[in-house]
């Protein structure tokens, strides 16, 4: 397959929070990489997990559904879910979702690790 | 004066796509539409629901229309007007679209209970676009059509 | 011969012949090229020897009719990104002889037009005017994706 690797997903942990980075695309292809990086910190015992967009130009409803996927886990899991450094634009269609009820959305990490420890 | 007949009005300025259907070729749909909006004039936001809208009109005419066959071609016409941009998607049509799922509102409730979380799309075309409309294609194939109005 | 991956995977762009469309053609190619992992100073090379060919079909094949269109064909064909750029002919504009240098250009040998096409062939491995259908010109370029040595993947 030639097409270039669309999006990057790495973890580390801060101040308790442990934060899944999504750099680049998030669309069908995101499926795996984002259920083995909510799965290894779930393993780890991550209670606070924070989903840190960076470059994220391009989400679509096929992105959206795998996280709407990690949301149900969330739930499940009794975990506290935020997202972070979201465009303006992809705020504003997590929020017509209705992804913002069960993810809090800050403009960036350190907002959200603030956030995070308010709410511990 | 041109002895063709125009087929349009002569103001109207006509670019036309023809992608294969493989998914992430949406991109290119995405990319030329957002760089005849940003010559029109439209403002950056306006521009990102224009590609958002585009790209899940492009996905689902390759996944449902052209069931991900590589060598099923989608059309996307952009058509320029002095106030609005229209975006016409056409599959070829091997799976008529199910016209049921061109008007719901999906709600998040009820996708946390669902095996299968997508079904975002149409929704997301009608909340980003001014006007949408879904038809048949010429060609016989699905058709949507979205009009985005240039505000000044 | 069944339908190759290639051409499946193959583009078609049409666009108004107008000056200005160049650019939205460049997004549109670059965004095909991207697709096919075209490291980014390729990409930039290619967008310049788009535009350049988009302009020759504009103005000189074209002769800045804007009833008339351009077309565009991309695919890839092994390793090679093959580039069409076609205009309805309403005059020919394959040159006769093989473009000048800029070295004559600057001493005035020949007119500057065809500036565009030597820093095609400068920016491309094999650029030039093949036989078009309908009478219209066809100039074709390819670009070869080259493969980062050491850095990275």
């Amino acid at each position: 397959m030639m097409l270039e690797d669309e999006l990057t997903v790495s973890t580390r942990e801060r101040d308790g929070v442990a934060i899944i980075d999504l750099v680049g695309d998030v669309t069908t292809f995101a499926e795996e990489k984002i259920n083995t990086a909510y799965r290894e910190v779930t393993n780890n015992g991550a209670r606070f997990v924070l989903l840190n967009f960076r470059q994220n130009d391009y989400i679509n409803s096929a992105g959206i559904a795998i996280l709407i996927g990690i949301v149900t886990e969330v739930n499940r899991n009794s975990q506290r879910l935020a997202v972070s450094g979201l465009s303006q634009h992809f705020q504003k269609i997590f929020r017509m979702v209705g992804l913002a009820q069960y993810a809090e959305i800050y403009q960036d990490e350190e907002e959200a690790i603030v956030g995070f420890k308010r709410v511990a | 004066m041109s002895d063709e007949t125009p087929q349009h009005d002569p103001l109207e300025k006509v670019i036309e796509l023809r992608l294969p259907s493989k998914l992430g070729y949406e991109r290119v749909a995405m990319d030329t539409a957002s760089s005849l909006a940003r010559r029109m004039g439209f403002a950056a936001d306006r521009i990102e629901s224009l590609k958002t809208a585009i790209s899940e009109a492009v996905t689902n005419a390759m996944e449902h229309g052209n069931q991900q066959d590589a060598a099923m071609k989608v059309v996307v016409l952009l058509t320029a007007r002095e106030d609005e941009l229209i975006v016409s998607v056409a599959d070829q049509g091997r799976k008529p679209l199910d016209q049921d799922c061109t008007t719901g509102s999906p709600k998040i409730e009820d996708a946390l209970e669902r095996d299968d979380k997508g079904g975002w799309g149409i929704w997301l075309i009608r909340e980003l676009m001014d006007e949408v409309e879904f038809t048949t294609a010429p060609s016989g194939g699905n058709q949507v059509r979205m009009v985005i109005h240039l505000e000044q | 011969m069944s339908s190759p991956a290639y051409i499946q995977t193959g583009m078609e762009l049409s666009l108004p012949s107008e000056l200005g469309f160049e650019v939205i053609a460049r997004d549109a190619v670059a965004a095909f090229a991207r697709r096919l992992c075209l490291p980014a100073d390729q990409i930039e090379d290619l967008k310049t020897a788009l535009s350049e060919a988009c302009i020759n079909a504009i103005e000189h094949g074209n002769s800045l009719n804007p009833d008339l269109r351009v077309q565009i064909y991309c695919r890839f064909e092994g390793e090679r990104l093959i580039v069409e750029v076609i205009d309805e002919g309403v005059s020919p504009v394959a040159p006769k002889n093989a473009p000048l240098n800029v070295v004559d250009k600057i001493a005035g040998l020949g007119s500057l037009r065809g500036m565009g096409l030597m820093l095609i062939s400068q920016l491309c491995d094999e650029a030039g005017f093949v036989a078009g259908k309908d009478g219209g010109n066809c100039f074709r370029f390819t670009v070869s994706r080259r493969h980062a040595n050491g850095v990275g993947y």
